[in-house]
């Protein structure tokens, strides 16, 4: 920066490029979505090795190395294990537009599941009124909206 | 290691929001430079160059290629590496193994980035798993707020507590020549900041910065032939952790986790028993409060649960008894291509005793340097200025 003059003039060039993709869920991910859109149904991946049960579900297990191949059923409802919420006006990348804040977001264990969901929670964003360890349960869209996607689920709803 | 490596020069860029003064290739030369000369070297000493960023981040690719110039790279050997956060770590975990290995003995080591070129949070999106939520990724604040809510939830910390780490950093910071955010503050402007993603604030994260970090590695004969204050790396880990299966959302977790394995296996090849008085300092990688307090209890330096008391009781400021991140760390300047690398050159510099304004006031013998980054993975350096231990 030392050289850096007053009235010298530097020159910046704009590049607005729009980037699309195309991700193939492939035959785990699309058995996970099949069954969300068409049963409301959440399904997990156990290890035949460590026995844990994982989600998203996936092919091998990273801790065992192993063939994942039982598809276990999970429970609708689960326990909050971690939460934000968000004020800051961020960019959804699947849309292109903001979300809208402010709004309460958290990691949710299905029972019966060894690992989370992160979802918006359907709960007023005030951080004295969301607690980890709450109980939420799923809330699906309505069938005619589901499309095969983690937004299939509309959000989690506290269980009163 | 095959053959010991030592860091016989380093050098960095001044760190900010703005370079537009300067084009990638000519600010990365800065830091070259920088290096170079504080090695007392010139290109002709160099038998490789490594070069990392994340590239996506300034949207130009083959980066090793368009910095050919600025970096000395031309004609040499060299590779480009991009590990995300932890990348600046890399390069330097690389360039020892060049060195290690004998096939080379001088090896220049560069990380970079360029922030205002591009839209960081928009590249971001892109480390989460494209089809189990990726609309709610793109920003790593709601990560680390994941995080500090589970924290205070489980180990009954506070908000002031990670405000505290905040100060910490920004008054270190004001002591560095080289940082970007130099704030004088006092935990209750971290308070009244604005809330970003509860519980983290605006000072809680860390800030987007333009800058380079360069290094040179080196075998045994030429650091003890030419330099006069080698600085030896005595061990590097690396670990990853499960990718998309979230068991550490809950901070309470006791599955295996990045940061403890890698830790775990440096601490064991150098027969570390007690990591707190083992090492005069440590520069980690916390681009969040909550972050820092999580690596106090992955690196042993307290038991789990107990990070929040270190920062309480002023065990990690600079005139502490374990001073973490005297530089103001990566809170005070995050050019991500770099920062790993800051941490590394940070300790270093704390050894040869040439930290400056910031230099800890005791005497450094031992250091650890950390990264952070991707979808959480770790490469921890271990840093002396003896062979002997």
């Amino acid at each position: 920066m030392s050289e850096q003059t007053v009235d010298q003039e530097y020159i910046h060039v704009p590049i607005l490029v729009d980037v699309p993709y195309r991700f193939d869920a492939g035959k785990y991910m699309t058995r996970f979505l099949v069954e969300l859109r068409d049963n409301e149904k959440i399904y997990g991946i156990k290890c035949p090795s460590c026995k844990r049960v994982m989600i998203p579900p996936r092919i091998v297990c990273a801790r065992c190395h192993v063939k994942c191949d039982e598809w276990v059923e999970l429970s609708n409802e689960g326990t909050l294990e971690a939460f934000t919420i968000m004020y800051f006006p961020m960019t959804d990348p699947t849309t292109g537009k903001p979300h809208d804040p402010p709004f309460s977001y958290g990691s949710v264990k299905l029972d019966g599941c060894d690992a989370p969901i992160d979802h918006m929670l359907n709960i007023e964003p005030d951080m004295s009124k969301i607690k980890v360890g709450m109980r939420f349960r799923v809330k699906f869209r309505p069938r005619e909206e589901r499309r095969g996607d983690l937004a299939d689920i509309e959000y989690f709803d506290p269980i009163e | 290691m095959k053959r010991n490596v030592a860091i016989v020069g380093g050098g960095q860029t001044h760190h900010a929001a703005r370079r537009q003064d300067v084009s990638q290739p000519e600010m990365v030369n800065e830091a070259v430079l920088a290096a170079l000369k504080d090695a007392n070297m010139t290109m002709d000493d160099i038998d490789a160059v490594l070069l990392g960023n994340m590239e996506f981040f300034e949207g130009q690719h083959m980066t090793d290629c368009w910095l050919a110039d600025s970096t000395g790279a031309f004609g040499k050997p060299g590779l480009k590496i991009t590990t995300g956060g932890t990348v600046g770590a890399t390069i330097i975990a690389a360039g020892a193994h060049h060195v290690a290995s004998g096939l080379f003995d001088r090896v220049l080591c560069i990380g970079f980035e360029k922030q205002e070129e591009g839209d960081t949070n928009a590249i971001l999106s892109g480390v989460a798993h494209p089809l189990f939520g990726r609309s709610m990724a793109g920003a790593a604040m709601g990560f680390f707020a994941m995080l500090g809510s589970s924290y205070m939830a489980n180990f009954g910390a506070t908000e002031e507590h990670s405000a505290m780490v905040a100060v910490k950093a920004r008054q270190n910071a004001r002591k560095n020549e080289y940082a970007h955010l130099k704030l004088n503050i006092k935990i209750e402007d971290v308070m009244n900041s604005r809330m970003l993603a509860y519980p983290i604030r605006m000072l809680d994260m860390c800030p987007a910065s333009n800058g380079a970090c360069a290094m040179v590695l080196a075998d045994e004969k030429t650091a003890k032939d030419r330099c006069k204050k080698p600085v030896w790396l005595r061990a590097m880990e690396t670990a990853h952790n499960e990718q998309f299966v979230l068991e550490w959302r809950d901070t309470s977790s006791t599955a295996p986790k990045f940061s403890d394995v890698a830790a775990t296996r440096v601490y064991k090849k150098l027969g570390v028993k007690d990591p707190a008085s083992y090492y005069d300092v440590f520069e980690i990688y916390e681009p969040a409060t909550w972050a820092e307090i999580l690596w106090y209890e992955d690196l042993h330096l307290c038991k789990k649960g107990e990070g929040f008391k270190l920062i309480e009781k002023g065990i990690t400021e600079i005139d502490g008894s374990i001073p973490v991140n005297p530089s103001g760390g990566v809170l005070s300047t995050n050019c991500i291509g770099a920062s790993a690398m800051l941490r590394i050159w940070e300790a270093a510099l704390q050894i040869r005793g040439d930290a400056g304004g910031h230099q800890v006031p005791r005497d450094v013998h031992r250091a650890l340097a950390t990264g952070y980054g991707g979808t959480c993975w770790t490469v921890v350096t271990s840093l002396s200025d003896s062979l002997e231990d």
